[in-house]
């Protein structure tokens, strides 16, 4: 890639690749018979049989994280995050409505597993929110989100987030969209000056995975786009992507493409971590803010294709690949020729302070991967795969070292078609130092009507590719909700997860554990009736919760079951309310009852042949009518047993 | 192994642990089986407690009426260990003291034992199938679940056996029974009651 690339490159290259791959027409499909059966084999997990790869795909602007088995691309379950879920009750209850606190969507991108040494160890799932600011972790021990933490401050769409240093030490965010720091309005006509970005070092607990923010680092106004982390030789140092150097607005499609490159910024994160023990920070918005321009050693930029989204690192650690969107190649730098230019000062200019670092003095080689590079990952056997957006393919190229002289289109391999426009790719452990080089999930940005009609309102396309041998290998495709961005595909055997709740486990001081323990207490003072309600197969004890209109109810509902999935819900009819309790778990509802009536409780989830008899009738008695209740000996108001379970068990 | 079992003494000292060590070993059990629990529900009854998926069982159990199965409705279990304990120390004295009243001690305790244990499993099976809550949302016909062998209650196959508790106990008692045969033979002639050196 040379700076006088020129859109007629584009169509130039677009035309040879357009001559290596037939055009195929939506729905049409390219197997053939014997390939066919092959595929089938090879995604055919007979029932009762397991998938080998859990798929964690983000779920985009619906929020949440989804589930599947890889080979079958079966989807298997959501783990609600940054939006409500009634199926597992999630936003209703008081922990995840405090965990929502008052957003109800969010927007879920890239979805990073922790690691150990650089590889995955199976305890945590971090997820960005690129629409409110936050950050999430969800805990692999039960896959339950259990902390979002945000909004981070000077962060204005969390996108580049949340990559996972090799030891967990950190998850990273960047800022999508450059603002006045500290959440201040300066008007748009200063966007070059005022307005300033930030990349953030989310502090991870080693022991409970518990995030706080970190350091940040403050940037010129660029939009920040993705982020990777450094391992092996570059471990200690983070990579983001950022489009618009141009400082514009207004229309970004034009004015952020005027610039033939875009940068990438390149950290060092252990300085900025020292840089902001040492103090050397200023405070902004409630983060640690670092200037770059007066701490040097922090902060570098490094240009490259314009536009781009993917920065990745191989698994070795020495090659840094980034792909401008509007260029046709994929761009790779040398950690240890970044390091070189930055020892010898060898710099083109600056950025607000920030130095630039020389392109040729880090830059290896310029793969012609195809049009609209986007995304890249690895299989551990030298080789990278990139997605094409524009193109619709995927591009399998050979990783250096290359001999001198090494010819850009012989280091191209292999190109398979997907359908359609693909966006980011995975591989089996694909950015770990150890990827798997088994399969590769295409998850692509349009379907286009490959499957039923299901009218205009269409999900997207997700397809499974094998990469184990020389040439790939479509097997299977399957369809997911909006909407897929990044994924992490990791080997079943990572994941410990419980089947349950040991009781044992159980710290909530509302649980209960036998129908002789669930009472409903009637405080007449406060106006507040608090009751621990036991449920199991096929009741609610009580049967019968009595309150007085007005009243604030706060219920602890406990699912005393010991048997996986035997799941109940509690929901009240007409009330809005559903909670899910998992066997062994204690769960809390709160909500004032407003309106006096009959509204009968009734568990949600089917769980035995007498479910549907499994129901009880909350009472709202009007407001000045007595409650059919007993005072007991410390002047608390009790409700009558509704029946004599207790008493028999 | 063998020449522990030939001498009066071995055979007795070994009879003692294997009766101590019953005390913390299963006696039996009962695996429930069906299409939803392909891996099998257990009841593992021990000397002292019931252990496997309990709270399961009573669970399902509750559907058809049954009482809960727990470790203090079973006044058995309280007496359970300190009966193999005196197994254990009456054998232990045995094997110190020779003389045909000595044998018969913990032999009369080991029948005494099996045979209590025996009427009252029959009993508490035959109280757990026949003492049903009317008012359960199932209805079934009485029954006794077998202490040995399959059973079919509703969608369950049942399987119940005898577990190593029992067979060491019954291992200890047939050493005991050796060790009377030979006594009362005559075989090594009893010597006068007397205390036994420490075995070096």
């Amino acid at each position: 890639m040379h700076r006088t690339t020129t859109w007629l490159a584009v169509v130039v290259v677009a035309g040879i690749a357009g001559c290596s791959t037939k055009p195929q027409a939506p729905g049409q499909r390219a197997m053939a018979t014997g390939d066919v059966q092959q595929a089938a084999l090879a995604s055919y997990i007979k029932p009762g049989d397991l998938d080998t790869y859990y798929l964690f795909y983000s779920g985009g602007h619906s929020g949440q994280v989804f589930v599947a088995g890889v080979p079958s691309m079966r989807h298997i379950a959501t783990i609600p995050v940054f939006a409500p879920y009634p199926g597992t009750g999630y936003g209703f209850d008081e922990e995840s409505r405090k965990l929502l606190g008052d957003f109800t969507w969010g927007d879920l991108h890239h979805p990073a597993l922790s690691k150990t040494d650089g590889d995955y160890d199976g305890r945590w799932l971090f997820v960005n929110d690129n629409a409110n600011n936050r950050i999430a972790r969800i805990d692999l021990h039960d896959l339950k989100t259990k902390q979002i933490l945000g909004p981070i401050p000077n962060t204005m769409g969390n996108h580049g987030s949340s990559m996972v240093i090799n030891n967990t030490e950190y998850a990273l965010v960047a800022t999508r969209f450059s603002v006045p720091l500290g959440s201040q309005y300066a008007p748009l006509e200063e966007y070059a000056t005022k307005f300033k970005g930030a990349v953030t070092g989310i502090k991870v607990d080693p022991k409970d995975g518990t995030m706080s923010i970190g350091w940040q680092i403050m940037t010129p106004p660029f939009n920040w786009d993705l982020g990777a982390t450094g391992k092996g030789g570059s471990d200690g140092w983070a990579f983001w992507t950022s489009y618009n150097s141009e400082r514009a607005t207004g229309k970004l499609e034009s004015a952020s493409a005027q610039r033939d490159r875009d940068y990438v910024a390149v950290v060092n994160w252990k300085a900025a971590e020292q840089a902001a023990k040492a103090g050397k920070t200023f405070e902004v918005g409630g983060g640690r803010m670092i200037d770059p321009a007066k701490t040097a050693g922090v902060m570098w930029l490094l240009p490259c294709g314009k536009s781009p989204h993917g920065v990745d690192v191989d698994p070795s650690g020495e090659y840094v690949i980034c792909s401008g969107k509007l260029q046709p190649t994929s761009t790779v730098f040398s950690f240890k020729k970044i390091q070189e230019a930055i020892s010898r000062q060898d710099f083109t200019g600056n950025e607000d302070g920030i130095p630039v670092i020389k392109y040729e003095s880090a830059m290896l080689m310029e793969v012609p991967v195809g049009l609209g590079p986007l995304h890249t990952q690895f299989d551990g056997k030298g080789y990278a795969y990139t997605s094409l957006y524009v193109e619709s393919a995927i591009t399998k190229w050979k990783l250096p070292p290359y001999a001198a002289g090494t010819d850009p289109k012989s280091v191209v391999v292999d190109k398979i078609p997907v359908q359609f426009n693909v966006g980011h790719l995975v591989t089996a452990e694909g950015d770990t130092r150890h990827p798997q080089g088994t399969y590769l999930v295409a998850m692509n940005k349009m379907s286009k009507g490959r499957h039923l009609n299901v009218g205009p309102s269409i999900p997207e396309s997700s397809q499974l590719i094998d990469i184990s041998g020389g040439k790939m290998k479509m097997i299977y495709e399957a369809y997911t909700e909006p909407e897929p961005h990044f994924a992490q595909l990791v080997r079943r055997e990572i994941l410990k997860p419980i089947e349950f709740y040991p009781k044992e486990e159980n710290k909530d001081p509302n649980a209960i554990w036998a129908p002789k323990d669930a009472r409903v207490i009637r405080n007449a003072a406060t106006h507040t009736v608090e009751g621990r309600i036991y449920a199991i197969r096929s009741y609610f004890e009580p049967g019968r919760v009595q309150v007085q209109e007005g009243d604030t109810v706060v219920l602890h509902v406990t699912n005393a079951e010991q048997q996986r999935d035997e799941i109940h819900g509690f929901g009240i009819v007409a009330l809005n309310k559903n909670v899910v309790i998992d066997p062994g778990e204690t769960k809390t509802l709160k909500f004032i009852a407003r309106k006096s009536g009959v509204y009968p409780y009734y568990c949600t989830n089917f769980c035995s042949a007498l479910h549907q008899e499994m129901q009880g009738y909350l009472e709202v008695v009007p407001a000045g009518q007595a409650l059919a209740m007993y005072r007991n000996g410390e002047g608390q108001m009790l409700p009558a047993p509704a029946h004599d379970l207790a008493a028999r068990h | 192994m063998q020449h522990l079992l030939r001498g009066r003494r071995s055979r007795l000292l070994v009879a003692a642990l294997l009766s101590a060590a019953a005390i913390v070993l299963p006696l039996w059990g009962m695996t429930l089986v069906s299409t939803q629990y392909p891996e099998g529900l257990r009841l593992v009854v021990y000397p002292s407690y019931i252990r496997g998926d309990v709270s399961e069982i009573n669970a399902l159990n509750h559907y058809i009426g049954m009482t809960p199965i727990s470790d203090d409705f079973f006044g058995e279990l309280r007496l359970l260990p300190a009966s193999l304990a005196l197994i254990a120390v009456a054998c232990g004295a045995a094997a110190f003291v020779r003389h045909v009243w000595m044998d018969l001690l913990p032999l009369g305790l080991m029948t005494g034992l099996a045979g209590f244990g025996a009427w009252s499993m029959h009993h508490r099976l035959y109280q757990f199938g026949h003492d049903l809550d009317p008012t359960a949302p199932i209805r079934i016909t009485p029954f006794t679940p077998p202490m040995l062998g399959t059973n079919q209650i509703a969608q369950f196959a049942t399987y119940a056996y005898f577990s190593w508790g029992t067979f060491l106990t019954l291992a200890a008692g047939a050493l005991v029974v050796l060790v009377l045969v030979d006594d009362l033979r005559g075989s090594r002639p009893a010597p006068r009651l007397r205390v036994a050196p420490a075995p070096a």
